[in-house]
């Protein structure tokens, strides 16, 4: 009987010591990311246009969230852009050094 | 015999317990070491002030609401954005939402639009924070805070970009301002972003 509870017990340590190194991995990755870079001023905009609705809807709920790292990951170097830059292709403030917009680059 | 054992056997078991909890400890504290900035900002889905004026997307999918002191702009025929700017014409707070375009999904959003910056026209792209299942008006998201320099002018911006899924269509916001004023930007940004409606 003691026996048995002593061998579960080891196992049950030995288990928990391998999770431990699983997490400390997954960890390690996460934080193995460069910090932020500095800072300097924005770029110019577009033309403007106007567009009027009104809609409205019930809040929802707060958020959920997942744990940011710090200044974080940078991600490899860029693939080709099918929009010209300089103000080429669809003239988005992102092709002029503003901010990008949400499209999916088609 | 058995009651030696016993004695014996006691020890071993408390020790090795002891061990298992300090393990447990050791990978709670190795997972919760994951987020050291602390967790993503809480943002909050709720209806724009009155006075928001308010852009449409194409097929009404979604509606983007942006303070006054904004004014539209153009740029893709689908996509809306509003934006303030400097006396000099420097963006100082940029809004847009565009319909979901490419291969983007809700699961590794983040790790998606960083790609898609770098491929689009940022030199440099670092991730902040990012959340998943983040509610919204009429939908759910994933979120990435990151910031970028352009390689066009080198300029720094931060943003919160989301892909948000509705009960029929998805679409991108975006809300960016550079990054020397994020902190003080913040705050309108996400009371637009959660304002996001989508359908």
């Amino acid at each position: 009987m003691s026996f048995t509870l002593t061998r579960s017990a080891a196992g049950f340590a030995l288990l928990a010591a391998l999770a431990a190194g699983c997490g400390s991995a997954a960890a390690a990755h996460h934080a193995a990311v460069p910090p932020k870079p500095a800072v300097t001023a924005p770029a110019a905009p577009p033309a403007a246009v106007t567009h009027h609705h009104h809609h409205h809807s019930r809040p929802a709920h707060p958020v959920v969230t997942t744990p940011p790292a710090p200044p974080a990951s940078t991600a490899p170097a860029p693939a080709a852009n099918p929009i010209p830059q300089g103000n080429g292709g669809d003239q988005d403030a992102d092709n002029n050094g503003g901010p990008n917009d949400g499209d999916g680059n088609i | 015999m058995t009651a030696r054992l016993t004695r014996r056997g006691r020890p071993a078991l408390a020790a090795a317990a002891a061990m298992a909890i300090i393990t447990i400890t050791v990978v709670a504290s190795a997972v919760a070491g994951r987020s050291p900035g602390g967790a993503f900002p809480p943002l909050r889905p709720a209806a724009a002030p009155a006075g928001w004026p308010h852009l449409t997307l194409p097929g009404g999918t979604a509606v983007l609401s942006y303070p006054p002191s904004l004014r539209p702009l153009a740029g893709d025929k689908a996509a809306v954005t509003a934006a303030q700017l400097s006396a000099g014409g420097r963006y100082q707070f940029y809004l847009n939402a565009t319909p979901r375009q490419g291969t983007e999904t809700l699961h590794g959003w983040a790790a998606f639009r960083l790609h898609h910056l770098l491929s689009d026209h940022a030199a440099a792209a670092h991730e902040v924070a990012a959340a998943q299942g983040v509610q919204f008006r009429g939908g759910t998201g994933s979120c990435v805070i990151d910031n970028y320099r352009t390689r066009i002018g080198a300029h720094h911006f931060q943003e919160i970009a989301c892909l948000v899924q509705g009960h029929t269509s998805a679409s991108v916001i975006v809300a960016a301002a550079p990054t020397a004023t994020w902190a003080q930007a913040r705050p309108l940004l996400f009371q637009a972003v959660g304002a996001y409606l989508v359908r």
